[in-house]
C-alpha cells in the first residue's frame, strides 16, 4: 500500500510539472493584458507589476473590437449550422441505407477532410472573385462549410451506425412517416453527438486563420485575422495583443470547458 | 380466374405496398444524402478539379494580363529544381514526422500518468484542453514573444546565458525548425493524450487484471497486452496528427514566416505565398497537388504498417 501511495504522488507530481508547461505561456499572456507597456518592454523581463485595463482601453481606441467580435460570431455560426443542416441527414442516409455505395459515399467524405486547404482555396479565391462574393462572410462561411460538413457527416455517420435499427422500425410499423422515424426518433438519441459535432465546428471556424485572411476585408475580418494583422503595425505592443487575445480565446476556452464530456466523446468518435 | 378469395387477392397487394414502402425509404434516404454531396462536390471538388487543371499552365494573374498558357509539366518540375521548393517539401516531412513521433511519445506518456480515475486526474484533463482549444495565432504569437531576446519571458536569459545566438532561437536558421516543431509539439500533445487515453479507458479490464494477477510486470503488461489492444487508437492519432502536421501554416507563418531564409518554409507556406501574395496560379495548384498526394501516400502507408503491426499483435 505504501508503494502505491508513492507512485501515486510521483505521477501527480509529474503532472502539475507538465500543467505548469502549459499554464505558464498561457498566464503569461494573459497577465501581459494587464501590464503597462513600460513594463512589458522592461530588459531584463520583470516579474512583478502593477495592474492597469490601459490596454483594454487601447484596443477599444485602435480597433472595432465588436465588428471584430460579430464577425468571428457570424463566420463561426454560419459554418455551423451549415454544416450541421446538410452533415446531419447525410449521416443518418449513410448509417441506414442498405446499400453498397453508402460505405463508399462515407469515406469519400473522410477523404474530403484530409485535403489540404491551398489545393482548394486558390481555384475557391478565384471563383468568389469572379462572382462577386470575395470580401464577404459567406466566402469564409462557404469554403469552411465543406470541410466542416465532411466532417459532421463522417461523425454523425458513426454515431447513427451505433444506433440500433429497432426503434425506428417500431415506429414505422406503428405509422410514423419516414421523416418522423428521423426526425423525431433517431435524431434525439444523438443529440451528444450533435453537440460534440456543433462544439468542433464552431472551435474549428472560430480558430480559422488562414481562409478568412485571404477571403475577408479589413471590414468583415474575424478576431483571428485582426489579431496577426494589427501585429507590426507601430501602435501594437504585446498588451494590447494580449488584450485583443482575450477576446479570441476566452469564449472558445471557456466553451470547450465546461462541455469538455462532448468534447473528448467527439475526439474519438468523430475521426474513427 | 375464379380464384376470389381474401388471401390471394391480399398477398400481392401487400407485397406491392412493401415494395412500394422500400423504394419511397431508399427515395428518402437519397433525398437526406445528396443535398451534402451536392454542396462538397461544388465547393470542393469543382476547386479540386480547376487546381489540378491550372498546375498545367503558366497561369499569373500580376503578369501578362492573367492568360494562361499550357507548359505540361513544368510546374511539377520546377517544384524540384526550385531549391526554396525543394526545401519546403523536406522541412514539411522532417517537421511532420519529428512533430508527431515527439506527440505520440510524450502524449501516450500523459496518457498513462491520466489513466487511473480520480478527481485530481479529472482536473488535469479539463487544464489540458486548453493548448487544444486555443487560437493557433495565439500559440505562435506567445511563443514568438516568450523567444524575444529583448524583453521575452525565456528569450531574454536563453540569450543572456548564450544558451541561444543572440538573435534568438526564432532567428538561426539552425535552430528555428526545431523551435517550430516544439512549438507544434506543446500544441497537440495533449490531443494524442486525449485520443490516446479515450482509448485506454475502453480497453476491457478483466483482461488487465487477469495479467497482473498472472505475475506480468508492468512493462510486460504494457507491452504485451496494452500495447496491441490499443493499436487502432495509435493508428486514429498517428493518422489525424499526420495530416494536420502535413497541412501545418499558422504557427510557422505567425513565428518564422517560413523564415529565416528557407529554414522553416512548409509546402502550406510556400503554396500560399505563390499563390496568394504572388498570385502563381499555376506554380502554387500544382504545390497543393503535391501536398494531397503526399498526404494520400502518407496515410496509405501508415494503414498498411498499422495492419501489418495488428497482424504481428495477434500472432504472438
Amino acid at each position: 500500500m505504501k508503494a502505491r501511495t508513492r507512485q501515486i504522488a510521483i505521477e501527480r507530481t509529474t503532472l502539475v510539472v507538465i500543467l505548469a508547461l502549459y499554464m505558464i505561456p498561457v498566464l503569461w499572456l494573459v497577465s501581459t493584458a494587464y501590464k503597462p507597456p513600460r513594463e512589458i518592454f522592461s530588459s531584463p523581463p520583470s516579474f512583478t507589476f502593477s495592474p492597469t485595463l490601459f490596454n483594454f482601453e487601447r484596443i477599444f481606441q485602435l480597433f472595432d473590437v465588436w465588428q471584430l467580435l460579430k464577425s468571428s460570431i457570424v463566420m463561426s455560426l454560419g459554418t455551423t449550422v451549415l454544416s450541421l443542416l446538410l452533415g446531419v441527414p447525410a449521416g443518418y442516409a449513410l448509417a441506414r441505407s442498405k446499400s453498397r455505395y453508402a460505405i463508399v459515399v462515407a469515406y469519400f467524405f473522410l477523404a474530403i477532410r484530409t485535403v489540404p486547404i491551398i489545393a482548394t482555396l486558390i481555384p475557391f479565391y478565384l471563383m468568389m472573385r469572379d462572382i462577386g462574393l470575395l470580401g464577404t462572410w459567406w466566402a469564409v462561411i462557404l469554403i469552411n462549410t465543406t470541410l466542416n460538413c465532411a466532417f459532421v457527416t463522417w461523425m454523425m455517420f458513426s454515431y447513427f451506425r451505433a444506433l440500433p435499427r429497432d426503434m425506428e422500425e417500431a415506429a414505422l410499423t406503428d405509422g410514423c412517416t419516414l421523416w418522423g422515424a428521423f426526425y423525431r426518433v433517431a435524431l434525439p438519441t444523438v443529440v451528444p453527438g450533435i453537440i460534440a459535432s456543433a462544439l468542433f465546428c464552431i472551435m474549428f471556424s472560430w480558430n480559422d486563420f488562414l481562409t478568412p485572411m485571404f477571403l475577408t476585408n479589413s471590414d468583415t475580418k474575424p478576431l483571428s485575422v485582426a489579431l496577426l494583422a494589427s501585429f507590426g503595425t507601430k501602435d501594437i505592443t504585446w498588451g494590447t495583443l494580449g488584450a485583443l487575445a482575450h477576446f479570441s480565446t476566452v469564449p472558445i476556452v471557456l466553451m470547450a470547458l465546461f462541455l469538455n464530456r462532448y468534447f473528448v466523446q467527439g475526439l474519438t468518435k468523430g475521426v474513427h | 380466374m375464379a380464384t376470389t378469395s381474401v388471401g390471394s387477392i391480399d398477398f400481392p397487394q401487400r407485397k406491392a405496398a412493401r415494395l412500394r414502402f422500400q423504394d419511397r425509404r431508399r427515395l428518402f434516404l437519397i433525398a437526406l444524402a445528396v443535398p451534402a454531396v451536392v454542396y462538397v462536390v461544388l465547393i470542393a471538388l469543382w476547386p479540386l478539379a480547376q487546381g489540378i487543371w491550372y498546375s498545367f499552365f503558366d497561369y499569373n494573374l500580376l503578369r501578362g494580363g492573367g492568360r494562361r498558357t499550357f507548359v505540361g509539366l513544368a510546374n511539377y518540375a520546377e517544384l524540384w529544381t526550385d531549391s526554396t521548393a525543394r526545401r519546403a517539401l523536406i522541412n514539411t516531412f522532417v517537421f511532420t514526422f519529428a512533430a508527431v513521433a515527439l506527440e505520440f511519445v510524450f502524449g501516450l506518456c500523459l496518457a498513462l500518468l491520466l489513466w487511473r480515475e480520480g478527481r485530481f486526474n479529472r482536473i488535469c484533463l479539463a487544464f489540458l484542453l486548453i493548448p487544444v482549444t486555443i487560437t493557433p495565432v495565439v500559440v505562435g504569437l506567445i511563443f514568438r514573444a516568450l523567444l524575444a531576446v529583448d524583453y521575452g519571458f525565456f528569450g531574454y536569459y536563453l540569450a543572456e546565458w548564450g544558451i541561444s545566438g543572440p538573435r534568438g532561437f526564432l532567428a538561426s536558421t539552425s535552430s528555428a525548425l526545431p523551435v517550430v516543431i516544439l512549438i507544434d509539439v506543446w500544441e497537440w500533445t495533449p490531443l494524442v493524450a486525449l485520443i490516446l487515453l479515450a482509448g485506454l479507458k475502453s480497453l476491457p479490464g478483466d483482461i488487465l487484471e487477469a495479467a497482473s494477477a498472472d505475475g506480468a510486470t508492468a512493462l510486460q503488461r504494457f507491452r504485451l497486452v496494452v500495447l496491441p489492444l490499443l493499436l487502432p487508437t495509435v493508428f486514429l492519432a498517428l493518422v489525424l496528427r499526420v495530416m494536420d502536421a502535413f497541412r501545418v501554416f499558422d504557427i510557422i507563418f505567425v513565428t518564422t514566416g517560413g523564415g529565416p531564409g528557407d529554414a522553416t518554409n512548409s509546402l502550406m507556406v510556400y503554396g500560399v505565398k505563390q499563390g496568394l501574395q504572388f498570385f502563381n496560379i499555376g506554380f502554387a495548384s500544382a504545390i497543393g497537388n503535391v501536398a494531397i498526394l503526399c498526404i494520400a501516400v502518407l496515410c496509405a502507408a501508415f494503414t498498411l504498417l498499422i495492419r501489418r503491426a495488428d497482424v504481428r499483435a495477434n500472432e504472438t
